[in-house]
């Protein structure tokens, strides 16, 4: 049953994400980028991370792609791809992936990480919270802080009404 | 439950993806897509080994958590800069923008 999921999950995901770099328009490409963060969100809740899942869906789909989905339009219809003249580049980076791809699949097997099967009574948010809170309560408030700094940067980078 | 390994077969696809626009693509937009792609990667990665004990890591989770608010505000930083070189520049073609060389 999570095999079925799994396997659609996987597929969609790898597959909008493909759609997403070689959409010819920028808003079906931002659009597929959604789908993949979507089923990115998936895996996580199969993998027993529904908050980090919930947290994926909210900052992602709420914010990432809806903000990209703004500057698309502002930024206006760019003239598609111009002729790609890096042929030679391409077929390396091809080579590259195809060897990194090759490199992981033969140095994992499936019997090194079968998984737990069943999550006992770890599962629960209660553990996440605690340790969230107790252990890692500085570092939220210092990562609240570089927020606020992103914020007014990417605020003074985009004002209006800059001369020259 | 599938076999973690599965997770990080789609975890290294997506950062094989990831470089490959990278490298190939022009557009700021989707190179900062690549990005995005290569963040989700790692994420998935760091996930997927949190979860190779009984009761997961909770220390993964939250490192995550972290991760995916980082990668927000640097995508809201690299928006607002591309938006300002659209405006500056008509292109927003990342191999003619060398203002910059000397």
């Amino acid at each position: 049953m999570t095999d079925l999921t799994f396997l659609a999950l996987a597929t969609v995901t790898v597959a909008s994400a493909i759609l997403a770099l070689e959409a010819r328009d920028l808003v079906y490409g931002a659009a597929a980028l959604g789908i993949t963060f979507l089923g990115m969100a998936g895996l996580f809740f199969l993998l027993d991370a529904s908050y980090v899942g919930a947290f994926q869906i909210a900052v992602y789909i709420g914010a990432v792609v809806v903000l990209i989905l703004f500057t698309v339009m502002l930024v206006g219809p760019q003239l598609g791809e111009p002729p790609l003249e890096l042929r030679r580049l391409s077929l390396l980076t091809a080579l590259l992936v195809a060897l990194l791809l090759g490199t992981a699949g033969s140095l994992t097997s499936a019997a090194a990480f079968p998984g737990p099967d069943n999550c006992g009574g770890g599962c629960d948010l209660t553990r996440l919270g605690t340790t969230l809170i107790n252990q890692y309560g500085v570092p939220l408030e210092f990562l609240s802080l570089v927020l606020a700094a992103a914020v007014i940067g990417a605020l003074t980078l985009a004002k209006a009404d800059r001369k020259g | 439950m599938e076999p973690l390994t599965s997770f990080f077969a789609v975890s290294v696809v997506l950062l094989g993806i990831g470089i490959y626009g990278l490298t190939t693509k022009r557009n700021a937009l989707r190179i900062l897509f690549s990005i995005e792609l290569i963040y989700n990667a790692a994420n998935l990665n760091i996930i997927a080994f949190a979860r190779l004990r009984d009761p997961p890591i909770v220390t993964g989770q939250v490192l995550v958590l972290f991760t995916i608010a980082l990668a927000a505000m640097e995508a809201s930083v690299g928006l607002a800069i591309i938006m300002l070189v659209s405006r500056l520049n008509v292109d927003i073609d990342l191999r003619k923008l060398n203002r910059l060389k000397g």
